[in-house]
């Protein structure tokens, strides 16, 4: 690859030598992917989502094509938090790959044993607060859709892992998302992941019963592009903090709009199953361009509410 | 981990053969670098390079040489049916060998093979393999079909030193399905009490483990899943089993696709 522009990206104190990263769930622990691609290519791995104890995930089917979609109800399965640093981590580290640690609780109780357990271990430059997860019964979505909620937790990490760039990952299924990055700005994150799934469901008629036991389930890939394309505008005009932003990403054109929209990097998910050589022909693509600028658009920033999420007056109508 | 290359590869479609009015016999040239499978392995394909389908979509390696390897293609769905639509000279991306550990091999003992729709092909890809290794006694293979026309006459009977065949219209063999069949040639003494290998729809395998499960030493199943990555990344192809008394979720794509049949947790796998 060719070296003509800088491209490298900064998130807090954690530094990357590139935008584009594997997004949390598709990319697994991140070593999975060694026989589809460079995986020290990319800026950084955001691995799969743990909680403090291990969770075993949902029953039942897990996965579901829609027109240029996919649902999914995995439900955070995972290894927990004790095994993922002693086993997993490691091996990601050596093999010459940046991880961003995707995390998320049950409650509060749990998040906390969560952040302390990881105040305790070493190395950690970045991680991302899952708390907008649609496919779980407690916490997920519901701390992740009311703002105080969500600043409560992005706060706690900052006081507790003052050395920890945080990112805050966002779900899409509010009425405004802007407010959700504000609140998470305002207390302390150093970016803002957009978006999380879409809610979703299916049925399968030959059963007469929804096709997922949780019967709603977490839409990716390209069906939701414009969905999360419209967030990183909003969000990036919004806050000051870098904007990563993931969704739907399939071609190398999908990440030049991101930038475009505001982001300052983007997240390569479901497109990995398909086409794992997407992350690499981005880099290039950047690497020989540059990174596009975002385009210049004005538009009033969120007015800071103490409210419950709700969307906000906008007096420039 | 094995670090063996999966990457995918870009291949020509050497033929495409059809076999009935659902089955494709498809032969795709293999990469140089294309790692031997083994018995119960499968590649994932990509029918297109658009987003409709989304999705990789897997098929059981049925043979495989120096020069080519053969899947059998069940158009149902929108990416099989893709794919059975292509002409020799196209090319498809492809990704594999893919799935876990090899089995236990027979040992020299008999072997009944049992499967239904395109569960044939990986079939046939282990009663060759094992016959290649000689680690394998008699082969019988019971096939069941909605009519003749499905049962791809003429595309195993050398690999197997008997084969039983049903339809459930009775164009062929005995009228009904195939497990049926299976108990009857039990009842009669035939078959011996050995290892079952079983590939096809899940009734078909649950119906197997009620009805003749234990007049076997093992039962292994190969099993389908709608998967996304095929690397045992993303958890999304599991299938829940109980394992020393404890329940817990193993990757089809990746600790499968053949799994002791006893294991699964059917209460849990609607």
């Amino acid at each position: 690859m060719s070296d003509n522009n800088d491209i490298g990206l900064k998130i807090g104190d954690a530094c990357f030598a590139n935008p584009v990263f594997l997004a949390s769930g598709p990319a697994g622990y991140g070593i999975e992917y060694a026989n589809y691609l460079d995986i020290t290519k990319v800026g950084g791995i955001v691995t799969k989502t743990i909680s403090f104890e291990p969770r075993k995930g949902n029953p039942g089917v897990r996965l579901q094509e829609t027109p240029s979609g996919l649902l999914n109800s995995i439900g955070l399965e995972n290894v927990g938090a004790e095994y993922f640093f002693r086993e997993k981590i490691p091996v990601l580290v050596s093999a010459g790959v940046k991880p961003v640690i995707s995390v998320a609780a049950e409650d509060w109780g749990d998040y906390r044993k969560l952040i302390d357990f990881i105040a305790r271990q070493e190395n950690i430059e970045i991680i991302e607060l899952n708390l907008s997860c649609p496919n779980v019964e407690r916490g997920g979505m519901a701390v992740g859709s009311n703002p105080s909620l969500l600043g409560r937790y992005v706060r706690h990490a900052k006081d507790l892992l003052p050395r920890i760039a945080i990112l805050a990952k966002l779900t899409p299924n509010v009425s405004d998302i802007a407010r959700l990055a504000l609140a998470a700005e305002e207390a302390g994150a150093d970016g803002i992941t957009a978006i999380n799934t879409v809610i979703g469901m299916d049925i399968d008629i030959s059963r007469a019963k929804p096709v997922f036991k949780r019967v709603r389930a977490g839409l990716s890939g390209p069906a939701i592009r414009p969905v999360a394309l419209d967030a990183v505008w909003r969000i990036a005009r919004t806050v000051d903090i870098p904007v990563i932003g993931v969704g739907g990403i399939s071609s190398v054109d999908d990440a030049l709009k991101f930038f475009m929209a505001g982001a300052s990097g983007i997240q390569v998910g479901t497109a990995l199953f398909y086409d794992p050589g997407l992350p690499a022909r981005i880099i290039e693509k950047l690497e020989a361009g540059g990174i596009p600028p975002a385009i210049k658009y004005s538009v009033d920033k969120t007015e800071r509410k103490d409210d419950d999420g709700t969307a906000p007056h906008n007096s420039s109508t | 981990m094995s670090l063996e290359k999966k990457r995918p590869f870009t291949v020509r479609i050497v033929e495409n053969r059809k076999l009935s009015p659902s089955t494709y016999l498809i032969i795709l040239e293999r990469p140089n670098d294309f790692p031997d499978p083994y018995p119960g392995q499968f590649i994932s394909v990509r029918v297109n390079d658009q987003t409709v389908p989304l999705l990789r979509r897997p098929f059981g390696i049925m043979d495989i040489n120096s020069e080519t390897m053969t899947i059998l293609v069940k158009a149902v769905g929108p990416g099989s049916t893709i794919l059975a639509s292509k002409a020799a000279g196209e090319q498809v991306e492809m990704a594999g060998p893919l799935g876990g550990m090899p089995f236990s091999r027979p040992g020299g003992k008999d072997v009944v093979f049992v499967g239904g729709g395109t569960g044939l092909g990986p079939i046939i890809f282990c009663a060759r393999s094992w016959k290649r290794e000689a680690t394998v006694g008699k082969m019988h293979l019971f096939i069941g079909a909605q009519t003749k026309e499905e049962l791809l006459e003429g595309l195993y009977e050398k690999d197997f030193d008997q084969v039983y065949t049903a339809t459930i219209d009775g164009s062929s063999g005995h009228k009904g399905n195939i497990v049926e069949l299976l108990e009857e040639e039990i009842e009669k003494g035939g078959i011996p009490a050995a290892i079952l290998y079983s590939c096809g729809p899940r009734p078909m395998i649950r119906a197997l483990i009620d009805r003749v499960g234990p007049k076997f030493e093992n039962h292994y199943t190969s099993l389908e899943s709608v998967m996304a990555c095929s690397l045992g990344a993303c958890r999304g192809c599991t299938v829940p089993v109980i394992e020393d008394g404890e329940k817990t979720l193993r990757s089809v794509c990746m600790e499968g696709t053949v799994f002791r049949a006893e294991d699964i947790d059917w209460e849990e796998w609607e």
